[in-house]
């Protein structure tokens, strides 16, 4: 079972704005967003840099608080929670697959990929990260650290780590930036084919038409507005 | 696959920060080498003192019979017990009696020294044995033979009259044979500094020296050794009371073995608070060290700690880990510090032993141990919260491209509250534990100013810095900028570089005060010479003498009684409380005089002398600032046993003394009328107006003790001496812990510059791309370097001037006079050893090829 059991959309957003910076700097990022994501949709999110891709990814995953609007994930208003109580939440909803993989340099990668389960007390935290770096074809590499791993690998251990828990809602912003266009299209179908083995909601961020065009749905933002929608 | 469980905990969630926080140290310990050597020292430094201290403090308990000469020791000055008192003791135990006075030993040849003269019985030594060069026993050394008496002497005294066994000298009136040197003697301790060497004789010997005169000043000691059955401490105890109880008037001074050296005992404590005061220094020098490598630990997991967040991790649990960490540190400085620390007994004992007149009983002290592993696991905590709780809020955004989240400066209260509750344990540890809670509240105090002040010392800076006028000099603009950009290294090093020169310039002066006080050039003023047991009736042919002998030199004169305070106030003096300063008036016999005109060198401030003839009840004129301390004031009622009687005077006046002149000054003075009819001596000065040369008085004390046997010579130069040698060895050891913490603030810096190494290579790389040559760069550094040490060095030659003039007029009641050359020219080394350190640092920055590392960038 995927996450909360509450009927709904996965992601429900409206009227979200955001700004970031101090004083004279700061730049209103977001700006009146209003987006609804389905559960187990895949949704390609494309716009040119600036635009507020990455930003409305985090607010999607709780990692950054909207200045004002709603955001309802899994049914849970994320607004409403405090920091340890949107860390939790994360931990048992949202996988994350970053564009520089962010594996923690001191840990295997089984470790790497057994954090999440661990921070959320699983007890075989262990067997199920090795059954997810099975997954992503890296049952031989898993006491390896990441220095001793390709860019390739070390994204297909971040994707093992992002769905370790079971989530809800995978999110990945640029998975292919730092990679080869062979590794890349490697990655991409392992991103697709959890998606699709899970029932999980999926939000890519991606400069790359065709890769959005893998996703059932694209969103295209513009100088942080949603500045159209529709089927890849 | 089912979801995850939504409830964290059980045996895995407990342990599962201290699991992450020993996966991330796997590496090694790279990184926090100088974590862990600041805490290690200044444990080290703790736990070496403390166990010193306890080694000693045990050595002393368990010698405390030997040191004592026996289970319970009675002294009376100028008197012997009567035979009723001698009867009872001798009804209780084994009696041994001896007198100790100073006097003068005259050598053949007409040279004379001063010597610290023991009449012993043949009872002595009850417990322990004198030890003899050659080979015999004391009877045998001090035995009348053929008609003279023999003697022991301590090796100085043949080395100084160039004697050799076999040889006589005269003392007083008595001619003894100097048998055999002597190597030990086991109740030597008891006695605390002597301004002479030991000559030991029998009691016969002295009796018929003559030095035995009505007032002279003898020391009379009674040792009792009880039977074995008797000798328990409650038994010792109901003794010491039943003896008080029968001879309430006796006026002696009553040790047992349970108190036997107790001016040794204090001095340790006083020494050891002041060693272990300097460790604390260490320390917490130490403590900005561990902050610093907490602090770009913590910066260098900023990507670590925000992916935590984001797979879920709370801010709480982040900090859990790294706390995990930073007391796995603490702990391996603290238990390298431990073993250092225990093992400085055993080595001081197995290197300097012999050495050393002290009974050090080397042996493990668990409890100085744990308490400086809580030391350094409580500074540890204090510096390292900070930092830490920072890291609670690291952003998650961190880990996109485009996040421009900042982190907060402050962390939450919960931690703040967190580093002011350890702060403050440390600091009520150290107040508590401590021997002198005075001193140890105004060190606390100090300390914390200082660190608050060398913040503001750094705020201020990187403020003027960010002000100042735009440089034309692009160097110039280069080294002002670093000086206050963010992440610059002016707090750090203006920290752990300012506590350096502070305490620098501090250990630096009162050493120069210590020296100049008590070995250097004496006061224009001060005598050459004290003269004592100057009988009464020989008093005015002495003058005349003295005056005949040097008749340009000033001759002070004056009555010289012995007594001790027994109550004050109306209350007894064991009952009272006296201030620091004032409490060494009760310790023992003091001096005491009488006059019908206000003493020179005093003035009345309060109250009003009596007249010329007074023959009123008893009065007496009290020194100010020791009744202020005794808590007394004009008209409050002492009573002081002098000669075995109580005298019950009021207190008629206070007065101000002029104690550095060396002159003749007395806590009491009576009116002559008290002391009429009363046995005693006199003392005189001699003054020579230009200071007297070598061979002046060399003249003078042959002449003195040729003429006037009996009379004790005491030369001012070498009563100073032996002072100086004592002040040598505290020096050193002040110098000896001071060179841990100056140790601990050279780690600092030197962490503290090489955590600035990134940056400086990022800099270095960016500059250069950009057209500045390495020479330029170099330039700029140095500036920077240079800017920042004078601007610290000012603030801590001032600090530390300050602190010095502190301790010496304060806590020590010594003149200050600053010194500024060597102040300076260490501060001079400081500073240049910052701007090495610095350059050495940026050296292999500059050396750095732009394009690797613009790549890694």
């Amino acid at each position: 079972m995927n996450g909360n059991s509450k009927a709904g959309p996965a992601i429900a957003l409206a009227g979200v704005n955001l700004s970031l910076g101090e004083g004279a700097a700061r730049v209103h990022i977001l700006k009146d967003i209003a987006l609804n994501i389905g559960r187990g949709e895949a949704i390609g999110m494309v716009g040119p840099s600036g635009s507020g891709k990455s930003t409305l990814l985090m607010v999607m995953a709780g990692l950054e608080r909207a200045d004002s609007g709603s955001v309802r994930v899994t049914g849970e208003n994320l607004g409403a929670l405090d920091e340890d109580a949107l860390a939790r939440f994360r931990g048992r909803h949202i996988g994350i697959v970053f564009q520089s993989f962010h594996l923690i340099p001191t840990m295997t990668a089984l470790e790497n990929v057994a954090v999440p389960l661990e921070l959320a007390g699983v007890a075989d935290a262990q067997q199920r990260a090795a059954q997810e770096l099975s997954a992503v074809g890296l049952a031989e590499r898993m006491q390896h650290y990441p220095t001793q791993l390709s860019g390739g690998e070390q994204q297909r251990v971040a994707i093992a780590r992002a769905l370790a828990p079971d989530p809800a809602i995978l999110v990945a912003d640029e998975p292919t930036g730092n990679l080869d266009e062979a590794t890349g299209t490697q990655i991409i179908d392992l991103l697709f084919a959890g998606h699709q083995r899970r029932a999980t909601t999926l939000i890519l961020v991606t400069h790359d038409p065709a890769l959005a065009a893998r996703c059932e749905r694209v969103v295209r933002l513009r100088s942080g507005r949603i500045d159209g929608e529709g089927p890849a | 696959m089912s979801a995850v469980s939504l409830a964290p905990g059980g045996g895995a969630g407990r342990w599962l920060a201290a699991r992450f926080a020993l996966r991330e140290m796997r590496g090694g310990l790279r990184g926090f080498y100088i974590f862990i050597a600041c805490i290690a020292l200044g444990v080290t430094a703790i736990a070496g003192v403390g166990s010193l201290a306890g080694s000693l403090t045990d050595g002393l308990a368990r010698e405390s019979r030997v040191i004592l000469g026996g289970d319970l020791s009675l002294g009376l000055i100028h008197r012997e017990a009567d035979p009723a008192q001698i009867g009872y003791l001798a009804s209780r135990g084994t009696l041994s009696t001896t007198a100790s006075l100073r006097a003068m030993a005259r050598a053949a040849d007409g040279n004379a020294a001063l010597v610290e003269l023991k009449a012993v019985d043949a009872a002595y030594p009850l417990i322990g044995a004198v030890r003899l060069q050659p080979d015999m026993t004391l009877a045998a050394a001090i035995a009348e033979r053929d008609g003279v008496y023999g003697a022991a002497a301590d090796p100085t005294l043949l080395a100084r009259l160039d004697l050799k066994p076999g040889d006589g000298v005269t003392i007083g009136n008595a001619s003894v044979e100097i048998r055999a040197e002597i190597t030990g003697e086991p109740d030597r301790l008891s006695i605390g500094i002597g301004f002479g060497p030991r000559l030991m004789v029998s009691e016969a010997a002295l009796r018929a020296s003559g030095l035995i005169q009505p007032g002279s000043l003898v020391r009379w000691q009674y040792r009792l050794a009880l039977p074995e059955h008797q000798a328990d401490d409650r038994r010792l105890s109901d003794l010491r009371a039943d003896v008080t109880r029968r001879f309430p008037d006796a006026g002696w001074e009553i040790r047992t073995r349970t108190n036997a050296s107790p001016m040794l005992e204090r001095n340790v404590e006083r020494f050891t608070q002041f060693l272990t005061i300097v460790g604390l220094t260490a320390l917490l020098v130490g403590g900005v060290g561990v902050g610093n490598a907490v602090k770009s630990h913590l910066d260098r997991r900023r990507e670590t700690i925000a992916t935590m967040k984001a797979l879920g991790a709370t801010g709480t649990r982040v900090v859990a880990i790294y706390l995990t960490q930073v007391i796995v540190l603490a702990a391996i400085g603290g238990a390298i510090g431990l073993v250092c620390g225990a093992i400085i007994p055993f080595a001081v004992t197995g290197l300097f032993g012999a050495m050393i007149p002290l009974p050090i009983e080397p042996a493990l002290q668990p409890g100085q141990l744990i308490l400086s592993f809580i030391y350094g696991l409580l500074t540890a905590l204090t510096f390292a919260l900070w930092p830490l709780g920072r890291a609670h809020d690291v952003p998650v955004g961190a880990l996109f491209r485009d996040a421009v989240a900042p982190q907060p400066a402050w962390p939450r209260r919960g931690y703040i509250g967190a580093v002011i509750a350890c702060a403050a344990m440390l600091g009520v540890l150290s107040v508590v534990l401590s021997y002198d809670k005075r001193v140890a509240l105004v060190y606390v105090g100090a300390a914390a100013a200082t660190f608050l002040l060398l913040r503001l010392v750094a705020a201020g800076l990187m403020a003027i810095a960010r002000h100042a006028p735009r440089a034309r000099s692009t160097v110039l603009r280069m080294a002002v900028a670093n000086i206050h950009r963010p992440a610059a290294l002016t707090p750090t090093i203006v920290l752990s570089l300012g506590l350096g020169i502070a305490l620098l310039v501090t250990v630096i002066e009162i050493d120069g005060n210590l020296r100049r006080q008590f070995t250097a050039a004496l006061p224009e003023k001060a005598p050459s010479f004290y003269f004592l047991d100057i009988p009464s009736d020989d008093a005015g042919r002495f003058e005349g003498f003295l005056r005949g002998l040097a008749p340009a030199a000033k001759l002070e004169e004056v009555p010289l009684l012995r007594g001790r305070i027994v109550a004050a106030g109306g209350t007894q003096a064991e009952n009272l409380k006296p201030s620091q300063d004032a409490a060494w008036v009760l310790q023992s016999d003091r001096g005491l005089t009488y006059s019908d005109v206000v003493p020179v060198g005093s003035r009345v401030v309060e109250g009003q002398w009596w007249g010329p003839d007074y023959e009123g009840p008893p009065l007496v004129s009290f020194e100010q600032k020791i009744a202020q301390g005794l808590g007394l004031k004009v008209g409050d009622p002492v009573t002081v046993n002098v000669l075995g009687r109580n005298i019950n005077a009021t207190i008629a006046n206070l007065r101000k003394l002029d104690w550095e002149s060396l002159g003749i000054n007395f806590v009491l003075v009576f009116p002559p009328n008290t002391f009429r009819g009363a046995p005693h001596t006199h003392m005189a000065t001699l003054t020579y107006p230009d200071g007297g040369s070598a061979a002046q008085e060399s003249a003078v004390i042959r002449a003195v003790a040729r003429d006037f046997p009996t009379v004790t010579t005491v030369r001012v130069k070498d009563a100073l001496d032996a002072i100086g040698g004592l002040i040598g060895n505290l020096v050193l050891g002040i110098r000896a812990a001071s060179a841990v913490t100056l140790l601990a603030a050279g780690l600092v810096l030197g962490g503290a510059l090489a955590a600035g190494h990134q940056h400086r290579v990022y800099d270095a790389v960016i500059l250069k791309t950009l057209g500045a040559t390495r020479r330029r760069l170099l330039t700029a550094y140095l500036i920077e370097y240079l800017l920042l040490g004078v601007a610290t060095a000012v603030f801590g030659v001032l600090s530390g001037s300050l602190a010095a003039w502190l301790i010496t007029s304060q806590l020590m009641n010594l003149g200050f006079q600053w010194a500024a050359i060597p102040a300076i020219a260490a501060t001079c080394g400081a500073v240049a050893l910052t701007v090495v350190l610095g350059l050495l640092g940026t050296f292999s920055a500059l050396g750095q090829k732009p394009a690797p590392v613009l790549r890694n960038l």
